[in-house]
């Protein structure tokens, strides 16, 4: 029997509950069929989510499952120039043919799909993302100059999120495109993703009894974003989303995390999504969606 | 005396890889340690860390060095620690960890003035501005200079000098960087 998964059409945060919802219970039982055929658009959360899904399947010693690639030659050459193909052929059976991919990747990729390993991963996406972010954060996005070190220190304190709380290793990627339908205007979008143990297991050894009955992924995603707690007993920790959250206060940004069934968003006022979304279909880690949206001033220009 | 000791230099001797960034805890935690191996070998009473070479400063980071290297000296044989070359983003992230804390540390500015970044009153902050601007002052100075009844002087200035954000010397208060 094979289980066939299909990648949303428009594939990101927002259709990503159709597409964890397609596994079924998790670890699968089936042979997984991954149909991305259809696939006409898909954001950096969907790309790494993607990976996560083979990532997952794989570290629970899995067959490896099979990936339809796009039909739209477009779609593809995306892709293929931000990275995905060349981590995707390592986790799946790509079936369909592949482009190679540009020496270079495209203007409005800030990162490529990286993925995040060890701390030395993080050094590494901090000084690739130094040479670009100024001018695209700034130049394009009309954000302060300074806020592309603000904009570094959220990608360095979510990376490592990965390396220290996951168990296993995970992926990033950033990218800058227009959010049509939701605001209208230009975002910068940091997208994190692993296939480890999330934020409930994480945290449930020093936070459950504290929570009773209530104890769960959303009460776990609560704790870490909304308390800045962490599962280490250092009083120091859990600072590093609160000063996300203290940057996206400023550019008026959105930080979203789901992790198992659950997802916590602080929604500022361009969004419409809710704060928690409880009882979702299960998927493995965390995934996290930093957004930073242009200026008004940035926009009319 | 006062030891300067060049942030950049030490993350490229302690880092196996040549960044111009201090992110990762692990990154701060072996830079704090080289701090404090040089601040073992000397008989400095201000310690003054230069972070201009530094692009970058993650919470992280700040956490490791900064906070850690305060918490430290309150168990160690104790310096006054002052920062040099920060940028806003840096203020920001130490400014963070340091209020998480209940922390103070004086910073050194871009006209050479001297600000507090942590958690302090802002009695406490005003009374800092007045030390640093009269050179020296006890807590009659303070209230005559601010207008200020002599105990809470007294209380604002006991803050600073619990924190060793100032130099005791008897009743006077020195800011750290007067020799």
């Amino acid at each position: 029997m094979t289980r066939v998964i299909e990648v949303p059409a428009h594939f990101d945060d927002r259709s990503f509950d159709q597409f964890a919802g397609d596994f079924g219970a998790w670890p699968p039982e089936e042979k997984l069929l991954v149909d991305a055929r259809g696939a006409q658009w898909a954001s950096p959360y969907g790309l790494i989510a993607l990976l996560t899904a083979g990532q997952a399947v794989a570290e629970a010693r899995l067959e490896r499952p099979l990936l339809t690639v796009p039909n739209s030659d477009e779609v593809k050459r995306y892709w293929a120039r931000i990275g995905f193909f060349r981590h995707a052929a390592e986790l799946f059976e790509l079936h369909g043919r592949v482009p190679k991919a540009a020496a270079t990747g495209p203007s409005d990729v800030l990162l490529d799909v990286t993925p995040v390993r060890a701390m030395e991963d993080v050094h590494q996406v901090v000084e690739k993302i130094s040479e670009t972010a100024s001018r695209i954060l700034h130049g394009e996005l009309g954000l302060e100059r300074n806020a592309t070190m603000r904009f570094s220190m959220a990608l360095s304190e979510s990376c490592q999120n990965i390396v220290e709380h996951a168990g296993t290793s995970g992926w990033v990627a950033v990218q800058v495109y227009t959010f049509r339908r939701r605001l209208g205007r230009r975002v910068a979008v940091i997208a994190v993703s692993d296939a480890g143990i999330g934020f409930r297991r994480s945290l449930e050894s020093t936070h459950a009894k504290r929570f009773g009955e209530r104890w769960g992924d959303g009460a776990a995603l609560e704790a870490a974003l909304i308390q800045g707690v962490s599962r280490f007993r250092d009083p120091g920790r859990g600072q590093g989303l609160a000063g996300i959250k203290g940057f996206l206060d400023r550019w008026k940004g959105k930080i979203s995390i789901r992790s198992g069934t659950a997802r916590l968003s602080i929604v500022p006022m361009w969004d419409d999504d809710v704060p928690l979304a409880d009882h979702l279909p299960y998927f493995p880690g965390a995934q996290v969606q930093i957004t930073i949206p242009a200026t008004q001033e940035a926009e009319s220009r | 005396m006062i030891e300067t000791i060049r942030i950049g230099h030490l993350l490229r001797e302690t880092a196996t890889s040549p960044y111009r960034h201090l992110v990762t805890r692990p990154t701060g935690a072996a830079v704090r340690h080289s701090i404090e191996v040089a601040l073992s070998r000397s008989d400095c009473l201000t310690a003054l860390l230069d972070f201009s070479d530094i692009e970058l400063l993650d919470f992280s980071c700040a956490e490791e060095i900064v906070a850690k290297l305060l918490l430290a000296q309150a168990s160690q044989q104790p310096r006054f620690v002052v920062l040099r070359g920060l940028r806003d983003d840096q203020h920001d992230a130490i400014e963070q960890v340091l209020t998480h804390h209940g922390l103070a540390v004086a910073a050194m500015v871009a006209d050479g003035e001297t600000v507090l970044l942590g958690f302090v009153s802002g009695d406490a902050r005003a009374a800092f501005t007045c030390v640093c601007r009269l050179g020296r002052a006890c807590a009659g100075d303070v209230a005559q200079a601010l207008d200020w009844p002599e105990a809470r002087a007294t209380e604002a200035l006991e803050s600073l000098t619990h924190h060793r954000l100032v130099r005791p010397e008897g009743d006077l208060r020195y800011p750290l960087l007067v020799a």
